[in-house]
């Protein structure tokens, strides 16, 4: 694995459908567009917690960033850089905010000063995301059995094997062999195996364990 | 060494993907595919590249004359904007001077204003929600600007 392991963010980018997403929109296809919001508005949210925004601000954040990638449209980031690239314009556009709001920074103080804000842990939020976003685009692949199997099993709190049975309507001890039948597929779906492609099927992501 | 997680690992991670999802408000990840309507529109985005309020170096250059003034550069390619706070009005200069049409767009009303051949202009009154502004030259030129809140 080796260079392509050890770099950042380029978890997902081996998924020709999630690459080819930025093209779409490009040429006009707002579902692409969609999908785009859809996979990443997640670290975008997450890196804005960081900074205790209001709603108005966090309205205000999001306009931002997502306008200037449309603005960006005509000649978008490489897939493969698409992460950071956003990641890099929530934490500009949250800072701008808080300075706003706020007021400068004390003399002496970083301009930049967020410690729960810093390039490593930015760098962390891009690899997560990309795992994160695999694994939801490898659910949504899956044949419709699978979904609502695995949709009730990773729900917050977990389903019973009894409520999964009675939901789904099949034998209680059925459902780990279907389980382990919809984990395989899913390991062979084209999100996941970008992602073992890039090193990051890890968990807490660490291409070199 | 064809996938690094077992089945439990596999379903702890998309626990935590799906928990990620949820925990995102649907209007924040609405106003993302909302964006999408800037698409193709020919203008040009201006950035901000000054506000009195928030860059340091400049307020504290100015701070005995006019630190009470809010002060705004809007920057793109080929033209800037920069706007004043006064009292109940928002004054702006387009530069290079030139002569069009300014728009102040909320998300639910525009409102239009002259800009004479000095560049100069006026809104009033200021938006009180977030707003952006979109001008128009004479000669065609377009630009917009990101959504500004006072």
């Amino acid at each position: 694995m080796g260079l392509k392991a050890s770099r950042p963010g380029l978890a997902g980018h081996d998924d020709p459908a999630a690459a080819a997403l930025p093209t779409r929109a490009a040429a006009g296809d707002q579902g692409a567009w969609d999908e785009i919001v859809e996979r990443y508005a997640p670290m975008v949210w997450s890196i804005c917690t960081r900074f205790r925004l209001s709603d108005r601000e966090l309205e205000d954040v999001a306009q931002n960033v997502w306008l200037q990638l449309v603005e960006q449209l005509a000649k978008p980031p490489e897939p493969a850089a698409l992460a950071g690239w956003l990641a890099a314009a929530t934490r500009r556009e949250c800072r701008r905010v808080v300075t706003a709001a706020r007021g400068p920074e004390p003399p002496g103080t970083h301009p930049d000063a967020v410690p729960a804000a810093d390039d490593a842990v930015i760098g962390e939020e891009i690899i997560t995301a990309e795992r994160h976003a695999a694994l939801r685009a490898a659910l949504a692949e899956l044949p419709a059995p699978c979904q609502p199997l695995i949709g009730m099993l990773v729900s917050d709190p977990p389903h019973s094997d009894a409520a999964i049975s009675t939901a789904l309507g099949i034998p209680a001890e059925s459902i780990g062999p279907r389980l382990a039948r919809c984990l395989e597929r899913m390991r062979e779906s084209s999100a996941l195996l970008g992602l073992a492609e890039a090193g990051a099927n890890r968990p807490g992501g660490d291409p070199g364990a | 060494m064809r996938n690094g997680w077992d089945d439990e690992e596999l379903l702890a991670e998309l626990r935590a993907a799906m928990r990620a999802r949820r925990a995102v408000p649907s209007w924040f990840v609405e106003t993302g595919k909302s964006a999408y309507a800037w698409h193709n529109i020919d203008a040009e985005l201006a950035q901000l590249t000054y506000d009195s309020q928030t860059d340091a170096d400049r307020v504290a250059a100015v701070r005995s004359e006019n630190a009470s003034i809010r002060a705004l550069t809007f920057t793109s390619a080929h033209l800037s904007i920069e706007l004043e706070v006064a009292g109940d009005s928002l004054l702006g200069q387009v530069i290079p001077p030139q002569a069009g049409t300014l728009e102040a767009r909320t998300k639910t009303a525009v409102t239009t204003s002259p800009v004479d051949e000095a560049g100069f202009f006026a809104l009033e009154p200021i938006p009180s929600s977030p707003f952006q502004l979109r001008f128009r030259a004479t000669d065609g030129a377009y630009v917009m600007t990101g959504w500004i809140t006072l």
